[in-house]
């Protein structure tokens, strides 16, 4: 599959600070998280990609246009929804939206019809006639989301798309979000620091940490453990439980939320398993192949020194 | 579960041409500035002069068929404006087609420079300010430059939004006095002897319009807080217009005699002044060299101004 977003070796330096230290990563068609602590280089490296700033050295590629030499044509195929708020005072949800679409080209009339458009699929109703001050922070986030959608472009940057969501909001923006790569082949890009969201939608996540690149892969291939081993929660005392796996033999530990890992292949360990807990009169609330999760994957990431581009 | 969902829809239409993205960004600055209740009466109040020198054109149109009403024409005018040199040998000249033409552009002139030009720091005091500094402070800015928008088409877009106005208090008006002025005389000769009076129109409003917005919008560009860039605005005006008055009439006192070079030199102080001194040469008033000065000074006023716009444009996207 050819990569939508190419980058080798970006740095960027703000006087004597590095905000990207040179990153290298490819970002395939679908959707990719990139994630990051504070101050990691995400708005630096969006701002790159959109050509806002000129990177200090290295190059890279954004659909078929060279960064930093093909801005305008960038920008006429990316969609950009920032983190913060963005908007013309003054104006209503349905105006700003038909604004944003004019910027990007779209004739007088028909900018409106397609702000429109845009509105019914983002969920807003009537309220798009209130001027965009009186907006709660949730219909901020979807007009931000429909400014970006308005132009059909083929690749959406989304930062934070579903911060300041109620659950419900949350979980039909996933599903928009989804609908969009899913069905309408839209790239797309989601900054975000929830993640389950990133769970719940990635194909792919990037994780930043001091100005680099420290992983970049397929969230199905992070989430397979290193060695094979099956995850058990019980329904009594996890410890107990533990012990009495030690003594049998095998070798069990114990994380996040009393949850017991135990290492080995998965056919025969089950059976074991099960023949513990009937002899220890232990009830298995679940037996599962372990997974690693996303936050133990971020979390390594940002603890460890070497990056993804060594 | 909805009974009806279209979903999201696909677009492949035709898209606009690439070159009225600013044309987009005025006629919503326009939108948003005409959403001032101050704006729309300072708009209606900006004609009432007009309909003050349509009179004054009716009655000079007039003097040329009643010889004895041409004096008279003096008392009617403001005693300060009245008593200009210029003015009164103007009103003195027999030959009816060069009487008319200096006594049009002595109207179009006073018009200009007196009742609209004083309307004009007013309405751009309203209007300018918010025009970048808002964009600076609610983060609009991303909203453009996110998109396939250059730096110059922003701020043209910013620029015609404030000329749109000022056109609709110059040039306007005074156009529409032109042809009131052509309408009511008595002469076939009218357009013949005043053809290049609209042109002037245009060259005084594009003085009046081109420095003032350039420097309007760097002061708006230059902080998040429109109050600020009003209050440097005004300040910009009333200080010069007060140094101007007051080293004039020192200068004046001193010398014992009202020199016209006097005048000429402490222009350059106050915007205000500049922009008259240039708009009489416009109007074939004065010469070039009375007003190079001036000239000199709205010129670097406007390079200095744009330069800092232009980057004080870009000065978010990098922070």
């Amino acid at each position: 599959m050819t990569p939508l977003i190419e980058l080798e070796e970006i740095t960027k330096n703000y006087g004597s600070y590095r905000a990207l230290d040179r990153v290298s990563l490819q970002i395939e068609p679908g959707i990719t998280s990139l994630l990051g602590p504070n101050g990691a280089g995400k708005s630096t490296l969006i701002k790159v990609l959109l050509g806002l700033l000129r990177a200090t050295s290295g190059r890279g590629r954004l659909l078929e246009y060279q960064l930093g030499r093909h801005n305008r044509q960038i920008r006429e195929r990316v969609g950009y929804m920032p983190e913060d708020d963005c908007y013309l005072s003054g104006l209503s949800g349905v105006e700003s939206v038909q604004f944003a679409a004019q910027l990007s080209r779209l004739p007088g009339l028909e900018s409106l019809r397609r702000a429109h458009e845009i509105l019914d699929f983002c969920g807003m109703g009537q309220e798009r006639y209130r001027t965009v001050e009186t907006y709660s922070t949730g219909m901020r986030q979807k007009l931000r989301f429909a400014q970006a959608l308005v132009h059909d472009p083929p690749l959406l940057i989304l930062d934070e798309p579903t911060s300041g969501l109620d659950p419900a909001e949350r979980e039909t923006m996933l599903s928009r979000i989804k609908i969009l790569a899913r069905n309408h082949g839209k790239a797309i890009l989601l900054c975000t620091h929830i993640l389950p969201d990133v769970q719940a939608v990635s194909d792919a996540v990037i994780i930043l940490a001091k100005s680099r690149v420290r992983i970049s892969d397929r969230l199905d291939r992070l989430s397979q453990p290193t060695a094979p081993s099956l995850k058990i929660h019980v329904i009594d005392n996890p410890e107990e439980f533990a012990q009495k796996l030690e003594r049998a033999g095998l070798k069990a530990r114990i994380g996040a939320l009393g949850a017991i890992t135990v290492d080995g292949q998965h056919a025969e360990l089950a059976v074991k398993i099960w023949q513990v807990a009937n002899q220890a009169n232990i009830g298995i609330r679940s037996l599962e192949p372990s997974r690693n999760s996303l936050e133990e994957i971020f979390l390594s990431a940002v603890r460890e020194q070497p990056d993804a581009n060594s | 579960m909805p009974i009806h969902d279209l979903g999201y829809r696909e677009w492949h239409e035709q898209l606009a041409s690439p070159w009225t993205r600013w044309v987009v960004i005025a006629k919503a600055g326009v939108g948003r500035a005409w959403q001032s209740s101050w704006l729309k009466r300072m708009m209606l109040f900006a004609w009432l002069p007009a309909i003050f020198f349509g009179a004054v054109f009716f009655l000079w149109e007039h003097s040329l068929t009643v010889k004895e009403m041409r004096g008279n024409l003096r008392f009617i005018l403001p005693q300060e404006v009245s008593t200009l040199p210029g003015l009164t040998a103007t009103l003195d000249i027999e030959d009816e087609a060069v009487a008319r033409h200096s006594v049009w552009s002595w109207l179009l002139y006073l018009f200009l420079r007196y009742s609209q030009g004083g309307l004009m720091v007013l309405m751009v005091g309203i209007i300018a300010p918010p025009l970048i500094s808002q964009d600076v402070r609610s983060r609009a800015f991303l909203l453009y430059f996110s998109r396939p928008l250059a730096r110059w088409q922003y701020a043209l877009g910013k620029l015609a939004t404030v000329w749109f106005y000022l056109i609709m208090i110059s040039a306007a008006p005074a156009l529409v006095l032109y042809v009131l002025g052509v309408l009511l005389s008595p002469s076939a000769n009218v357009v013949y002897d005043t053809w290049d009076l609209p042109l002037r129109i245009i060259a005084a409003s594009a003085v009046l319009m081109v420095p003032t917005a350039s420097l309007a919008l760097c002061m708006s560009s230059m902080t998040q807080e429109s109050r600020y860039a009003g209050f440097g605005w005004f300040a910009v005006w009333i200080l010069g217009a007060f140094t101007y008055v007051m080293m004039t009439e020192i200068e004046m006192d001193l010398m014992n005699s009202a020199s016209p070079a006097v005048l000429e030199k402490w222009s350059t102080v106050s915007l205000y002044h500049s922009l008259g001194q240039v708009q009489s040469w416009v109007f074939d008033i004065s010469t070039f060299d009375q007003v190079k000065h001036a000239a000199a000074i709205l010129a670097t006023i406007t390079v200095v101004s744009t330069v800092i716009l232009f980057r004080r444009i870009s000065a978010p996207l990098r922070a």
